[in-house]
């Protein structure tokens, strides 16, 4: 049979957003992938060489709309690598505890819009129910459902309010049983087994030497982790291990990046447990807004010259950001925001991991990888 | 307590790789210790002659074994002298990931202590930081072929900043249209953002208004 390229996207429920991907089949097997991507362009990086530093966190917010709090996170390392910020123990604290409950939300969100991919429409109500749980306990940090807003240069906006720690104890406590009600989900129906096991095989130094990172790594049978070898914000001090899932001798397929996502939930939640306990200050005691324990001091300007940059453990890889000072108004604008999206050069490995396979595998892989286009636009 | 390399082994690891890129003509590296945070970091930063690129690229894989190209930036310095026009910034992590053993049939996760890794295995930063002069085409060699992480990278830079990249296979436009006209790159410094000449365009609070001498001036 002639070959011949098909189109699927940018309007398709594999893409998670608007792309396209561009397909050479020969008959049902795939032998060529092209993927097409700068659907949703909306010039972030030139946007904020106008910005103060204050002001880009609004824009890093809604770089992932699933996974807001980690982006904002990230490019306020990166801010104060730039102006050489301290913050104070407890506030970097609370951020542990606001990154790793939005890590949860994004892993669910995926959960939830991975499985009507590939059949199982029934875990796409159940996974957005905790999210629900996840998104609520964020609401009383931030203020806000999905864009927090919630760090700021040298700490964060407010500190945990009253009865937070009761509430998210009770709340993760459940959210740790329940995942059992997902594995038995998922695990235990042969429809997403079938779809998901044996299919798009990736080895960990191929996708090392491809720029993948995250949960998609960790699910090759390796333990790299951002937070574990360049720690950051608190890590260090918490007793924890970065969730390795053991893969089929061909490398690691749909079904264990589904199962390291699972293990990394469980992770996270537990260091929220552990960071409430260890919290300096106790985590039922609040401070107002600005005070000191939550807020340190920062310059506003960055000359020309300084640069900072910050490698971070995003919910689906590594992200960075890098910032050189020395813009508009003597420094208080950057000269230049660049901004490294994990997602972005996963797709492209993504798309490789496709070839050989049959175009009905193609929703099953690509959903395996967590793309998220909001980020990888920019 | 969590599980950290130790500063001392990173410093000492970075010291080492900087005693033998030095020996490279037109490479400067030094290693930078940055202290936000609650932990001191080590980063590697490398300054580099164009020329000399991929002759270092070449070692920063093979004795180093550096496999990770985070990201390339690419910045426009139209102001900062005809010697220092463009800049490239390259991010590159030392993972140290080999694939796991099969030990009797089943894949064997490997599990690495930070507190003990050595050598070639030590996580490490690095930032190498390139010029090139004042053009009207900055170009540079690609590493396309030594990072398939860069491959990306390299478009987009190509894509935004207008810096090209020599060697480099299958250059196109990835995040603007693919009808984009030839030489316009909206991160190069004289292309403005619209509103970047009048901050105030209206007079009335809600917005409707246009003052009198903005009129025909698009947004």
């Amino acid at each position: 049979m002639a070959e011949m390229w098909i189109s699927m996207g940018p309007q398709h429920p594999m893409t998670h957003g608007l792309w396209t991907l561009k397909v050479k089949v020969d008959g049902e097997t795939v032998v060529d992938t092209e993927p097409d991507l700068g659907y949703i362009h909306r010039g972030v990086e030139k946007i904020c060489e106008s910005r103060d530093f204050t002001q880009i966190t609004t824009y890093c917010d809604r770089l992932c709309y699933a996974s807001a709090n980690t982006w904002s996170h990230s490019y306020i390392y990166a801010v104060e690598d730039l102006l050489e910020v301290e913050v104070p123990e407890r506030a970097e604290y609370i951020r542990l505890i606001a990154v790793e409950l939005q890590r949860i939300a994004s892993h669910l969100m995926w959960l939830g819009a991975y499985a009507p991919d590939i059949g199982n429409l029934t875990i796409m109500v159940w996974g957005l129910r905790e999210r629900e749980m996840m998104m609520d306990l964020l609401q009383e940090l931030g203020g806000s459902r999905m864009h927090y807003n919630f760090p700021r240069v040298g700490g964060v906006k407010r500190d945990l309010p009253h009865g937070f720690a009761q509430r998210a104890r009770a709340k993760v406590s459940l959210f740790l049983n329940r995942i059992q009600e997902y594995e038995a989900l998922y695990d235990e129906s042969t429809i997403f087994l079938i779809r998901t096991q044996g299919v798009g095989y990736s080895k960990p130094e191929e996708m090392v030497n491809h720029g993948v990172s995250g949960p998609n790594l960790r699910a090759g049978g390796v333990n790299y982790d951002v937070r574990q070898a360049h720690p950051y914000s608190v890590y260090h001090e918490l007793d924890w291990e970065p969730p390795v899932e053991r893969p089929s001798i061909k490398g690691a397929d749909c079904y264990d990046r589904y199962r390291v996502r699972i293990e990394e939930m469980r992770t996270s939640a537990n260091l929220i447990l552990e960071a409430l306990d260890r919290i300096p200050g106790g985590a039922d005691t609040y401070h107002e807004p600005g005070d000191p324990m939550i807020l340190g001091k920062s310059p506003s300007r960055a000359p020309e010259g300084t640069s900072g940059f910050h490698h971070f453990e995003d919910s689906r890889g590594e992200s960075m950001f890098y910032i050189a000072g020395g813009g508009e108004g003597r420094g208080k604008q950057p000269y230049r925001v660049s901004i490294r999206s994990p997602i972005f050069i996963t797709i492209p490995y993504a798309a490789k991991c496709m070839i050989g396979h049959k175009v009905a595998d193609i929703p099953a892989i690509m959903g395996s990888f967590d793309p998220c286009i909001g980020e990888t636009d920019r | 307590m969590g599980k950290v390399v130790s500063s001392s082994a990173q410093r000492e690891s970075a010291q080492e790789l900087i005693n033998d890129i030095d020996s490279i003509k037109g490479v400067e590296a030094e290693v930078v210790e940055r202290t936000n945070g609650t932990k001191t970091r080590n980063i590697v930063r490398i300054i580099c002659k164009p020329e000399n690129w991929r002759k270092l690229a070449k070692r920063l894989k093979k004795k180093h074994k550096i496999d990770y190209c985070s990201m390339i930036t690419g910045i426009h310095w139209p102001e900062a002298g005809p010697e220092k026009n463009w800049e490239l910034v390259y991010h590159f992590l030392r993972t140290g990931i080999n694939d796991p053993p099969v030990i009797q049939g089943m894949v064997e996760p490997i599990i690495s202590d930070p507190t003990k890794v050595q050598g070639n295995k030590i996580p490490l930063e690095i930032e190498v930081k390139i010029y090139l002069s004042e053009t009207r085409e900055p170009t540079i060699d690609s590493v396309q072929d030594i990072w398939i992480g860069a491959d990306w990278n390299e478009k987009e830079t190509w894509d935004l900043v207008g810096i090209g990249f020599a060697g480099h296979i299958g250059m196109r436009r990835v995040l603007q249209p693919h009808e984009t006209p030839l030489g316009f790159h909206p991160l190069q410094k004289q292309h403005k953002l619209r509103y970047h000449d009048f901050e105030e365009m209206y007079d009335d609070a809600q917005g409707f208004q246009r003052k009198p001498q903005d009129t025909g001036k698009i947004k």
